[in-house]
């Protein structure tokens, strides 16, 4: 062997290693075209301001989005008892036999209403006759994830249809016809990073996302990339925050009354290339730009789309919570049941990767932090969703609840199931 | 000398192997689909899609060799009217999910399709580079033969291609997920009928 053959072999493979991927030296793509002229530095410049642009460092044909079931999983088949949590706390099925599950919301009397995405529906968990059933009360509809309990009446958001089904609890046996208020919040259509996660706020208004319609690429900041807040009505609508690739869980700090929501990085930059993040909006600078897609995590340039000064005036995470990891649902605990150092801190869930080679992600993260985003500590809370050794999952924790007891719900995407995580006897 | 090449060599092994464990995907119980049982329920599929599943019909897409976890989740989206295709309309509603992923498994066992007409060069060279510039081989696989939940596209219908990739830029249809509208936002007429082009006609 040579001093040639090795040099060879180092200035093939270290580009790949310095990106952090473990991507083969050669694109695939390039492989299959024995005719193909390479493109050109203006047709590459073109692409990168449409949605489907694959830098030439990414191309690794083993990374694809996670499939998900659609069908049920019997309640024997979920493995629950994987699942680990701290000493003192207890994990048990409280609902299943609905697939998708995924954000919650609940009702004055117990009712808690599931939203979904791909399967299209919301369900009711009820109590019925001193039992634990569930039901359909929506279907056919385009990613209904975004759903809020508000007086009486549930809201269902699915991308940009907007529904109202009032007195919604006392009509569970015979679900009542929505009012359509579709045209009153005048959503934008695109479908990618638009399902929505509903909150409502001390300020009495709604609040959702409206997301980056791609991976990254350059965005108008006045429509897309968004937290946006609105009268129950759908008037008056304001952007809260910018430059927000895709946020799917958001919740208000119990004793200042900010926003704090989690993001989603980027996807094809490489293993660790880059953090979801966790944010705060200072409530002297709402409507406050967050980076996309400039600037990421703790203020990383994009290396796709460049600009001068890519991080100037960004308003920087609280803490980033890995790279690929889909960070969504979260909630400020508030309750009485858990230990003192869980009073204010965020509960969120973390559905779990797919672009990136190791898994990583598939838990729930207890995060403390000074009501003003200073010091900010991680503590695992519920693992065990998936394996390292097999590099496998069986589980996507997607949204936490908190009960009037001060237990926890949470949501498993996978297995169409609802935990509910207690303490104490 | 020698110590450089072993950890360059460790380097390459330690790629390989993990390239290997990242096919691994979810645990579990996932449903499986049994091709015999599924032939006698596809009687009215081959209608439209072909004896061979062939799809002889323009606008009706070839499904011979397709993913069969392609076939099966996209049945459940029509049955569910998620996808609304009027001509399907109604004739899934009695199936259950054990009838759907028995007809993904009869299709999927077919002879995959095979190319038809005439290959256009300068078209097709254009649908090559966008295809790399955009990745398709990253999800799709090597040779577009799909995996999983991402369907096999290597030589499908030409004009079902291009309709089909229309819709997804116009937010008209989603697959299991949003990928596709992600990577066809703002996306040209003309790009998308080179990239069918190409697509089409693979040898």
């Amino acid at each position: 062997m040579s001093k040639l053959l090795s040099q060879l072999i180092a200035r093939s493979l270290m580009p790949a290693l310095v990106a952090g991927a473990f991507a083969l030296p050669v694109p695939i793509a390039l492989a299959q075209q024995a005719n193909a002229t390479p493109p050109t530095a203006a047709e590459i410049e073109r692409r990168k301001s449409m949605g489907g642009y694959m830098p030439e460092r990414m191309q690794n044909p083993n990374l694809t989005s996670n499939p998900p079931r659609l069908t049920v999983t019997p309640l024997e088949d979920i493995p629950v008892n994987k699942i680990q949590v701290p000493a003192g706390f207890k994990v048990e099925v409280w609902a299943h036999g609905i697939p998708g599950a995924r954000m919650m919301t609940r009702a004055a009397n117990g009712a808690v209403f599931v939203g979904t995405r791909t399967i299209g529906r919301v369900y009711a968990v009820y109590e019925k006759d001193g039992k634990r059933v569930s039901k359909i009360v929506a279907q056919k509809l385009n990613q209904p994830n975004g759903v809020l309990m508000h007086n009486g009446s549930l809201y269902i958001a699915a991308i940009n249809r907007v529904f109202r089904y009032d007195n919604i609890e006392a009509n569970l046996e015979n679900i009542p016809e929505p009012v359509d208020m579709t045209k009153d919040f005048n959503l934008p259509p695109d479908v990618h990073h638009n399902w929505k996660f509903l909150a409502y706020g001390p300020d009495k208004k709604m609040y959702f996302q409206v997301g980056a319609p791609c991976n990254v690429c350059e965005i108008n900041p006045g429509v897309h990339g968004q937290i946006r807040r609105y009268n129950m009505d759908g008037t008056g609508m304001e952007i809260v925050a910018r430059g927000v690739r895709n946020s799917v869980g958001f919740d208000f700090h119990p004793q200042t009354k900010e926003l704090w929501f989690t993001d989603n990085g980027r996807d094809w930059a490489g293993e660790t290339g880059f953090d979801d993040e966790l944010n705060r909006v200072p409530a002297d600078k709402v409507g406050g730009h967050f980076g996309f897609p400039y600037c990421h995590a703790n203020g990383q340039p994009d290396p796709d789309i460049k600009v001068p000064n890519p991080c100037a005036n960004v308003i920087l995470p609280v803490t980033v919570l890995g790279a690929h990891t889909a960070a969504l649902g979260m909630r400020f605990y508030t309750g009485k049941m858990y230990p003192p150092e869980y009073q204010n801190a965020i509960l969120l869930a973390r559905h779990g990767s797919w672009n990136k080679t190791e898994r990583s992600g598939y838990d729930i993260l207890r995060v403390n932090a000074t009501p003003d985003g200073k010091d900010a500590k991680i503590t695992p809370f519920m693992t065990g969703f998936m394996d390292k050794s097999s590099n496998t999952y069986w589980g996507r924790p997607t949204d936490v609840m908190q009960l009037p007891d001060g237990s926890m719900l949470i949501s498993d995407e996978q297995q169409g199931a609802i935990y509910r995580v207690s303490y104490g006897k | 000398m020698k110590q450089c090449l072993t950890t360059r060599w460790t380097i390459i092994q330690r790629v390989f192997f993990l390239l290997i464990i990242a096919a691994a995907g979810p645990a579990g119980a996932q449903i499986k689909g049994n091709p015999e049982r599924g032939a006698d329920k596809a009687k009215t599929c081959i209608a439209c899609h072909g004896q061979t599943g062939r799809g002889p019909m323009s606008g009706v897409p070839a499904l011979s060799g397709q993913q069969f976890e392609f076939i099966t989740l996209q049945l459940i989206l029509i049955r569910e009217g998620l996808r609304e295709i009027p001509d399907m309309s109604g004739m899934l509603k009695e199936l259950k999910d054990q009838d759907l992923a028995d007809i993904g498994a009869f299709f999927s066992a077919m002879e995959p399709f095979s190319p038809r007409g005439t290959r256009n060069d300068r078209r097709f060279a254009a649908g090559a580079k966008l295809s790399e510039i955009m990745g398709c081989g990253s999800c799709h696989m090597k040779g577009y033969v799909g995996q999983r939940q991402v369907p096999r596209i290597i030589n499908q219908r030409e004009e079902y291609l291009a309709k089909t990739l229309i819709a997804y830029r116009d937010n008209k249809r989603s697959g299991v997920d949003t990928s596709m509208n992600a990577v066809m936002y703002k996306t040209t007429d003309e790009d998308i009928y080179a990239l069918a082009h190409y697509l089409a006609h693979q040898n």
